[in-house]
């Protein structure tokens, strides 16, 4: 694991010390050590722990989940100040672990300065979540949703590097409408901090893996309806690298057409990504129901298009409700969908639609728990590298999943 | 390698099984839902707040949409520029579930979420919260452009305490 994964299971030992505490009834020791509540200009921390386990039937998801698995840890903390009216300065640690992601290594999970001219237009610039659709920026804190996993259609846990956070800046504020409601906006632009991919295909290395760039958006209308809010978010962003290619394995893809035949190592390849998602929620009370629909556009530019498909456009969506029954008890359904090609629908291996039940219990105002059952149909969202080396389309084609997760916060 | 045949059932959860937790998991929250909606209901007693706000705030009153907004902190400023500071009552209390479903339109836990969400992404960070309608008091004569609600059952008629009542309308 390494100095790095000591520190994040360090991080979460000390996260996990308060938390704890605040959640088995010391907040008043606790809380009066970290800030002073009644000042509301005092520097706030607020911290997380989560752990979680997951069970699966036929196929292994997210982690070694056939057996069981408590490889699912998440710990965040974070700290704010206001200088200003105007001008507040935040940074936010974070460590998970899930299945091979993660391993506790801790990162900067946002930092920025955040000065805000008018409540329609403020800036933000440093480490800032990246908005898109209704709930990417908030998709690792499990405290502000019902379910364990957010839609995994939309909201897939194992695409977090380069979905979440962007470094750069950030315009944002809210338009007052008047009798026509509200606008929320958001635009962003920078690159992202994430591991250069690699290749762990024999014979084949990555080099001159460019800066990434990344820019997007997000419009929110808040409609003259109550509790009605529609929207739409952007986002491109590009990579190029160059393969090189070892003399055997350039000849071997030459002579089964992958490669042109007066093809000379490296391959150079730009990479570009185009993502929509359109949203909608609709909330009254302890009544929450949200729908969204979403494309992803991949394209390859390189001289080998029989190698790497040069154009790719997978769908996504799900429609998802909760409702709060008692001030302790909240279930929570949704169905979503997942073609990672839409030209290509049919198969096990082309399609994910997952059905989901979730219970959320909140304990007390520190500390919940989770129980949530899931059933698939279809294998794309699987990852052969868990299961075996065995192809998607050998996978078992109906399985479930169960998740426990419990989270302490303050 | 080979491919396999497609496992339609398991040891675990054969289909029949998975068909029987599911309706388990709609029976629970069923009777979850039978059991807590009238203790949900009983809960929520007719105005029990009072929304008050700095004696020297020249508003006397305010929509409700904009105490929605100034309470989620989506504004910031009143019509006169001061800054808006709003102060909530800690979770448990009456006046904060009253205040948080006629006012906000949804449950304290909602609310909580809603902040959870601003913490954690870095994107603002709660109103206080306090103990006790007197500590609200308090807070709202200290701060020019502070807003905040107290049980209705407070005596809020000496001026001596610096605050005044704001109308909702």
């Amino acid at each position: 694991m390494g100095v790095q994964g000591t520190a994040g299971r360090t991080l979460a030992r000390c996260v996990s010390a308060v938390a704890l505490s605040l959640a088995l009834g010391a907040p008043r020791v606790a809380s009066a050590q970290l800030f002073d509540s009644s000042d509301p200009d005092a520097v706030q921390i607020h911290g997380f722990v989560s752990q979680g386990f997951l069970k699966s039937t036929d196929n292994n998801y997210l982690a070694n989940s056939k057996a069981g698995s408590f490889s699912f840890t998440e710990a965040g903390l974070n700290v704010s100040k206001s200088l200003t009216d105007n001008l507040r300065l935040g940074v936010q640690i974070y460590a998970y672990d899930l299945g091979p992601l993660g391993n506790y290594r801790p990162r900067f999970d946002w930092y920025n300065l955040d000065y805000r001219f008018r409540d329609w237009l403020g800036v933000r610039v440093g480490h800032t979540k990246i908005p898109f659709g209704l709930y990417n920026e908030t998709s690792d804190i499990d405290a502000s949703r019902v379910p364990v996993l957010l839609p995994q259609s939309v909201y897939p846990v194992d695409h977090r590097d380069y979905l979440l956070a962007v470094t750069g800046g950030e315009l944002y504020g809210d338009v007052r409408l008047h009798v026509a409601g509200s606008l929320e906006y958001r635009a962003y632009g920078g690159t992202l901090q994430f591991d250069p991919p690699s290749s762990d295909v024999p014979g084949v290395t990555l080099s001159d893996i460019s800066e990434p760039y990344i820019y997007g958006g997000r419009l929110m209308w808040t409609t003259p309806l109550p509790g009605l809010r529609i929207g739409g978010s952007y986002q491109a962003l590009g990579i190029h690298w160059k393969y090189n290619l070892d003399p055997a394995v350039s000849q071997a893809l030459q002579a089964v057409g992958l490669l042109p035949a007066d093809f000379v190592s490296p391959l150079p390849v730009s990479f570009d990504v185009r993502l929509w998602v359109a949203s909608a929620e609709y909330r009254h009370a302890g009544l929450r129901i949200s729908a969204e629909y979403s494309q992803w556009i991949a394209k390859f530019r390189s001289d080998a298009p029989a190698l790497l498909p040069p154009h790719v456009t997978n769908e996504r969506y799900y429609v998802m409700a909760s409702y709060q029954v008692t001030r302790w008890l909240t279930p929570c359904v949704y169905y979503a969908v997942y073609y990672p090609n839409v030209d290509e629908r049919k198969g096990r291996q082309s399609h994910q639609n997952d059905a989901a039940l979730s219970l959320r219990f909140d304990i007390n105002a520190h500390w919940l728990v989770k129980l949530e059952g899931h059933w698939m149909d279809g294998t794309a969202s699987l990852d052969p590298t868990l299961n075996g080396g065995t192809g998607l389309n050998a996978l078992a084609k109906d399985w479930g999943v169960v998740l426990i997760k419990t989270t302490a916060y303050f | 390698m080979t491919p396999r045949p497609p496992r339609l059932s398991s040891a675990l959860a054969p289909r029949r099984a998975r068909g029987a937790a599911a309706w388990a998991w709609v029976a629970v929250v069923l009777l979850g839902a039978a059991w807590g909606a009238p203790r949900a209901r009983a809960g929520s007693p007719r105005p029990a707040f009072e929304v008050i706000v700095n004696a020297t705030n020249p508003q006397t009153s305010a929509p409700r949409a904009f105490l929605v907004d100034a309470f989620l902190k989506k504004v910031t400023r009143w019509a006169d520029g001061e800054l808006i500071r709003p102060v909530d009552l800690k979770s448990g209390a009456d006046a904060r579930r009253a205040f948080s479903a006629q006012v906000l339109d949804r449950p304290v836990t909602a609310v909580r979420s809603y902040w959870q969400e601003r913490i954690f992404s870095g994107r603002d960070v709660p109103p206080p919260e306090l103990d006790t309608d007197a500590a609200v008091v308090q807070f709202v004569a200290k701060y020019p452009g502070a807003v905040g609600y107290v049980s209705s059952r407070v005596d809020l008629s000496d001026a001596k305490d610096g605050v005044k009542v704001l109308r909702v309308e």
